[in-house]
């Protein structure tokens, strides 16, 4: 009996463990900025966002992701609300995606993923700048816009297992 | 065509409306609710702000503990590399140290001499405390270059409190919290400070470049030119922003576009910071001093006259102090170098003796070997009548000669 219950509970903190790791990575900034690589940034939770909530994933709530977003703006020093937003506005693409898509096909996913977050960087961009006075380097945005986009195929095949795992 | 527009709405409304029976909240509601806290947070209301701080101080201190694990793996990194050039960083600070300390005795001079012209000059006396703080966020963002420290308006610290690396400026705090701060480092895009540029004696703005190092921007027409690469930049003090007189790099030259330009390559290395200091001010009206000032002389003006002449007797015991330590030092100094001249010149004499022996030697050598070739000539014998005596001066020219003239 208690070998079930830690089993139970292991499995609930597995299911759990993608909304755990976005929270973490909002908290730590998850990046390898310390290696002092020369424009190399890239954005992680928009790529875990973007995928669990393409696949529906049940235990990914919408709230926690909006809560994320403040933590996020908190941790970087921006105005509260921009990574919420940002975030929410990823949930919203992928739940259009999902209702026009009959088949997906991961690299047409991929595609969308970068027209989203293009989508996206420019709306923050553009909300910094004009309504906050923010100065802020447009290339800076296009090279994490680009490894973002490039590192979505990594995690992608690392995310497909995990959720083979949870659905066996 | 009017089909696939509404499949388009369609689609559209049930992204932002449908919630499935895991989810709280619509897509919609979020979004609402996000662009109401952003229009809040761009109103500077006091609820907003003390709930802001309220987040910032829990999310600060979550942010460290999830930190823990990257900045081991950060810290080992670095103390690797570190390692590696532990003995070439050895030799240079040595050498370094040694300049720095030749020089403290005179600065410390200066400091006195600057003490008691601000006084002079500004309506106030700044009395100033550094309290360490340690560095408890540091995400190195590619966007915005700010760290978090554990020091808050707790610990009288205020938005505009300088922080320091050492003696070096790192930027300003521009959010308080209870027990953190957040602080906007000089390598930031949104920073601005307004500096001096020794020796030339140049006034400019110095804006972060997003990277380590800071770029000149506002600057008089034509001074540009009188820049030279080593230049010392240091804090003006203009805009009451930054106290006057806080180093904060020097200059580095670089071609742009077969034009030379400059660079601020700043002293302290942001990405290495572990702690800083605070700089907390405080602030006593000059007017407050001098009333109390004047109280004492009218009690008693010849006891004012002597508290002066006492402090400047002070002033002058300390500075003679100084330099009684600085000709103590020169003349040790001089000791070893007298010392060190002796030695050297025994070594020269003991070498010149060395080098007369060798010469000595080797005419005497070339005598012998002329000696076996041309003695028979020289020698005075019973068929060489007109020889020399063996041993003799002459007999000695002769062999050097070899043999007799004709």
């Amino acid at each position: 009996m208690p070998s079930l219950t830690t089993k139970g509970s292991f499995s609930k903190i597995y299911s759990l463990a993608p909304i755990i790791i976005l929270f973490i990575s909002v908290l730590n900034e998850f990046d390898f900025n310390y290696l002092n690589l020369e424009y190399f940034s890239f954005n992680f939770p928009f790529i875990l966002i973007f995928y669990f909530t393409l696949k529906d994933f049940k235990h990914f709530d919408y709230f926690l992701v909006f809560i994320a977003g403040l933590i996020n703006d908190t941790v970087v020093g921006l105005p509260l609300g921009i990574s919420s937003l940002s975030y929410t506005l990823i949930c919203i693409s992928t739940s259009y995606l999902r209702n026009i898509t009959i088949r997906p096909h991961p690299i047409k996913d991929w595609f969308f993923f970068l027209f989203v977050i293009s989508l996206i960087n420019s709306i923050s961009y553009s909300v910094l700048t004009l309504f906050f006075s923010y100065t802020l380097i447009l290339e800076n945005y296009l090279i994490n816009n680009f490894f973002t986009f490039l590192f979505y195929i990594v995690f992608l095949n690392i995310f497909k297992y995990y959720l083979k795992g949870v659905n066996d | 065509m009017a089909s696939s527009r509404d499949d388009f709405i369609i689609a559209i409304r049930s992204a932002f409306l449908k919630k499935s029976t895991q989810q709280k909240f619509s897509l919609l509601t979020l979004v609402f609710i996000s662009i109401f806290i952003i229009l809040l947070s761009s109103l500077d209301l006091r609820v907003i702000r003390y709930l802001k701080i309220g987040i910032s101080e829990i999310v600060y201190r979550s942010s460290f503990v999830v930190s823990i694990p990257e900045n081991f793996v950060k810290n080992t990194f670095i103390d690797i590399v570190d390692y590696t050039s532990f003995f070439k960083d050895y030799k240079k600070n040595e050498t370094e140290l040694k300049s720095l300390k030749s020089n403290y005795v005179s600065s410390e001079i200066i400091l006195y001499e600057n003490k008691e012209l601000k006084e002079l000059i500004n309506d106030y006396v700044s009395s100033s405390n550094k309290i360490l703080a340690k560095i408890i966020v540091d995400h190195d963002s590619p966007f915005l270059k700010s760290i978090i420290i554990n020091k808050g308006s707790k610990d009288k610290i205020i938005i505009g409190t300088n922080i320091y690396d050492q003696a070096y400026l790192v930027g300003r705090v521009i959010e308080v919290n209870y027990k953190t701060s957040r602080v906007l480092l000089l390598s930031d895009l949104n920073s601005n400070i307004p500096v001096t540029i020794a020796p030339q004696n140049i006034q400019a703005i110095i804006t972060g470049a997003g990277d380590n190092y800071g770029q000149i921007k506002y600057i008089k027409s034509g001074a540009t030119d009188e820049l030279t690469t080593n230049s010392i930049v240091y804090t003006s003090g203009t805009g009451a922003i930054f106290k006057s007189g806080i180093p904060i790099g020097k200059l580095k030259s670089f071609e742009n576009n077969s034009s030379r330009e400059y660079n601020v390559e700043f002293y302290s290395d942001f990405s290495q910071l572990k702690y800083v200091f605070a700089e907390i001010v405080s602030k006593t009206e000059v007017s407050q001093i001098n009333e109390e000032i004047d109280e004492d002389k009218e009690n008693n003006p010849f006891e004012a006259k002597l508290k002066i002449l006492e402090d400047e007797i002070k002033i002058i015991e300390e500075t003679n102090v100084k330099f009684i330590e600085e000709n103590e030092n020169l003349k040790n100094e001089i000791d070893d170098l007298s010392n060190k001249i002796i030695n050297l010149n025994s070594k020269i004499s003991s070498q010149e003796q060395e080098i007369n022996q060798f010469d000595i030697d080797k005419e005497e050598m070339k005598f012998l070997k002329l000696n076996l070739d041309h003695g028979h000539k020289c020698r005075k014998s019973f068929f060489n009548n007109k020889g020399f005596v063996v041993g003799s001066e002459d007999y000695r020219t002769c062999v050097l000669n070899k043999g007799r003239p004709n």
